[in-house]
């Protein structure tokens, strides 16, 4: 197990967030049955986001994503919005609305949302090629868009 | 910034659970907002403030869903 | 006419929910791309036995300039008519009075509690908030608010910051605000406790206008106890100081054997009664404390809140409030209660005996006296296919109050000294996002 790199924003519950996100993590997918596992992304730079119908934030911070999915997927750019709605409706109703064009995955339970410990709505974690998480924003701004986005762009320089 | 568990020092309830980020859906529909209906409080205020001595009391933001 | 003491309150308490409604999204958002939302109302208050009625409009426009940055804005303009209780008692015989003008009389028919002269006002009101985060836990908010009839204007600014806590479970937050009401009476200003002179008679009046000042300060704390339950407690401190009399009430003067009000002959036109102007102190604090609780029971959602006043006047007041949501078809019904009870002011008086010592302060006010009050009311939204809110909303308010025993004299025991109040409220709102 690595050690793991830690940015500026940290407390002690990052560095437990680090340390699990250090082990295999799988949450199962409500209706795809489709595991969550970390370890096939390896070589990939991933961008873990936890979202839910009702927040509000998400809205803006949707084509954000799609955007970043988009533009950097041939770079080796993954992101996976995490869904904590407890109604899998909730979370349809609101993709019909706002469409992903990044992969979704489902944690009604929030089993994944506690191991992460998410400390607001919607918070992206951003892993590097070896799995560490080297960033963790919570919120959605959109005055971060840029900073957020050169964030991605160094991590993905290190992969190619 | 140290974390003081308020809801247990300030008002010592009993029951009283940390609600976590993702679990704030009830708390972020609108009806659940404390102040889902301003302009029917500016009105309630203005009139019985015309009619009592008493006036206002209520504050602002908290709850919701917490977002952001 | 007074709503004069209204507007400190206002201020505050439509800038309070005007910072409501800058945090908190009025209308659910539907739409990423539409920033601006609106909420209209249309009101109209009428008091039964031909008092006061109030028709009022209202728009508020919110506007989201993302990232938790929101400008506020409402506009409201009333139109009031009718006469309020002017403070003295009723009497069996009629009764004249010189109206506020001082070029007029009015008279008030045997045994019928006497109303001021009827009046027409119209008010204007502008209120404007600011929003933004400081910091990612931090929200401040700013605001202004301006009000204006024919003799009252009133500006006033607020400020507040919050602060959240414990992953936003709990938010801490403090505000201040300012406000300077001027009040330029028609007719001038009565010098406090001079007596209510003939037709023309200016000599007890002053010209010119008077102001108060008021600042309030707010202590709040919202802490979401579990999923489905938020609670909200403010401490609030007030202080108001300057002119605080209601220049157009009075009181009247009676025989200490039958309590009846002196009589007195007018020269050419004016009362035949002796009456005071009423006086007030200059200053005055009051403190609140006040408990709000929401709580969702799966689709219904029940609101409760309680707030207890005390002030250094000797009032204190009770007020329990409870309104229960549920929803209904496309929309919503949501019946409600409000149960007020004050005490009154230590220098309340039904009227004033002569040959006793003037008080140095004393008012028969209604609105200071002892009281109890209840409104029952309803209402009911709907929401339309493209995301918008209509609704209507109903309430009756019936407010019921005594005089202390020692204060009814000789015959006064057979006439209604406490004119109860009782009004029709009927609101229609529509919510849109244009």
């Amino acid at each position: 197990m690595q050690k793991p790199a830690i940015p500026v924003v940290t407390v002690r519950r990052l560095l437990l967030a680090i340390v699990l996100a250090c082990f295999a993590l799988t949450a199962i997918a409500a209706d795809s049955g489709d595991a969550l596992d970390l370890e096939r992304l390896r070589g990939k730079v991933v961008l873990l986001d936890f979202w839910a119908s009702w927040c509000e934030p998400c809205r803006h911070s949707f084509p954000w994503l799609n955007e970043m999915q988009t533009k950097y997927a041939d770079r080796g750019l993954v992101i996976i919005g995490v869904n904590v709605d407890r109604e899998h409706a909730d979370a349809e109703r609101f993709l019909r609305e706002i469409p992903a064009t990044f992969r979704i995955v489902y944690d009604p339970a929030g089993a994944l949302a506690s191991r992460y410990d998410v400390p607001g709505m919607p918070s992206s974690y951003v892993l590097d090629a070896k799995g560490d998480v080297v960033g963790r924003h919570i919120g959605f701004r959109n005055a971060l868009r840029a900073e957020r986005e050169a964030e991605l762009q160094k991590l993905l320089e290190k992969t190619q | 910034m140290k974390k003081i568990p308020l809801c247990l020092v300030l008002l010592g309830l009993a029951g009283c659970a940390q609600v976590q980020p993702w679990e704030r859906d009830v708390l972020a529909r609108p009806e659940m907002s404390l102040d889902n209906a301003p302009l029917d409080a500016a009105i309630d205020d203005h009139i019985y403030f015309s009619k009592e001595a008493s006036s206002g009391g209520r504050g602002f933001g908290g709850g919701g869903c917490g977002c952001n | 006419m007074k709503d004069n003491d209204s507007f400190n309150a206002t201020l505050a308490a439509a800038t309070c929910a005007l910072l409501g409604s800058a945090v908190a999204a009025p209308v659910a958002a539907q739409d990423a791309g539409s920033d601006w939302s609106f909420d209209s109302a249309l009101l109209y208050y009428g008091e039964s036995d031909g008092r006061v009625s109030d028709f009022s409009a209202a728009v508020s426009a919110l506007r989201d300039l993302g990232d938790e940055r929101k400008f506020s804005a409402t506009v409201t303009a009333d139109t009031l008519t009718g006469a309020s209780a002017s403070g003295a008692i009723a009497l069996d015989r009629p009764q004249t009075f010189t109206s506020p003008s001082g070029r007029a009389v009015y008279t008030t028919p045997a045994g019928a509690v006497p109303l001021d002269d009827t009046f027409h006002d119209a008010r204007f009101a502008l209120n404007a908030s600011w929003t933004q985060p400081l910091a990612r836990l931090y929200t401040v908010s700013a605001g202004v608010g301006f009000s204006t009839e024919y003799d009252y204007t009133h500006i006033g600014a607020n400020l507040s910051l919050a602060r959240d806590f414990n992953k936003r479970n709990t938010t801490v937050n403090a505000g201040v605000a300012w406000s300077q009401d001027d009040v330029k009476p028609v007719g001038g200003l009565p010098i406090p406790l001079s007596q209510m002179l003939d037709v023309d008679n200016n000599s007890n009046k002053l010209g010119g206008s008077e102001s108060k000042d008021v600042l309030d300060l707010l202590l709040g704390f919202t802490q979401v106890l579990n999923r489905t339950t938020v609670l909200r407690v403010n401490y609030s401190y007030s202080d108001s100081s300057g002119y605080l009399n209601d220049p157009y009430k009075l009181l009247s003067v009676v025989d200490p054997l039958t309590g009846d009000t002196l009589a007195r002959v007018p020269i050419g036109q004016g009362p035949n009664g002796v009456y005071l102007f009423e006086s007030r102190p200059d200053a005055r604090t009051k403190q609140s404390l006040y408990a709000e609780v929401k709580h969702s029971f799966g689709d219904p959602v029940m609101y409760f809140s309680y707030r207890y006043m005390t002030d250094d006047w000797g009032i204190d007041s009770h007020t329990g409030e409870v309104r229960l949501r549920w929803p209904l078809g496309e929309g919503y019904i949501e019946p409600q209660l409000r149960y007020y009870k004050q005490s009154a002011a230590d220098f309340y008086r039904a009227s004033l005996v002569s040959g006793s010592a003037l008080p140095r302060y004393a008012s028969a006010d209604f609105r200071l006296g002892d009281f109890d009050a209840t409104t029952v009311g309803i209402k009911y939204g709907h929401g339309t296919p493209n995301g918008n809110e209509w609704s209507i909303r109903a309430e009756y308010y019936q407010q019921t109050g005594s005089v202390p025993s020692e204060q009814i004299i000789g015959n006064q025991a057979n006439r209604a000294l406490y004119p109860d109040l009782s009004a029709v409220i009927v609101q229609f709102g529509y919510r849109f996002r244009p």
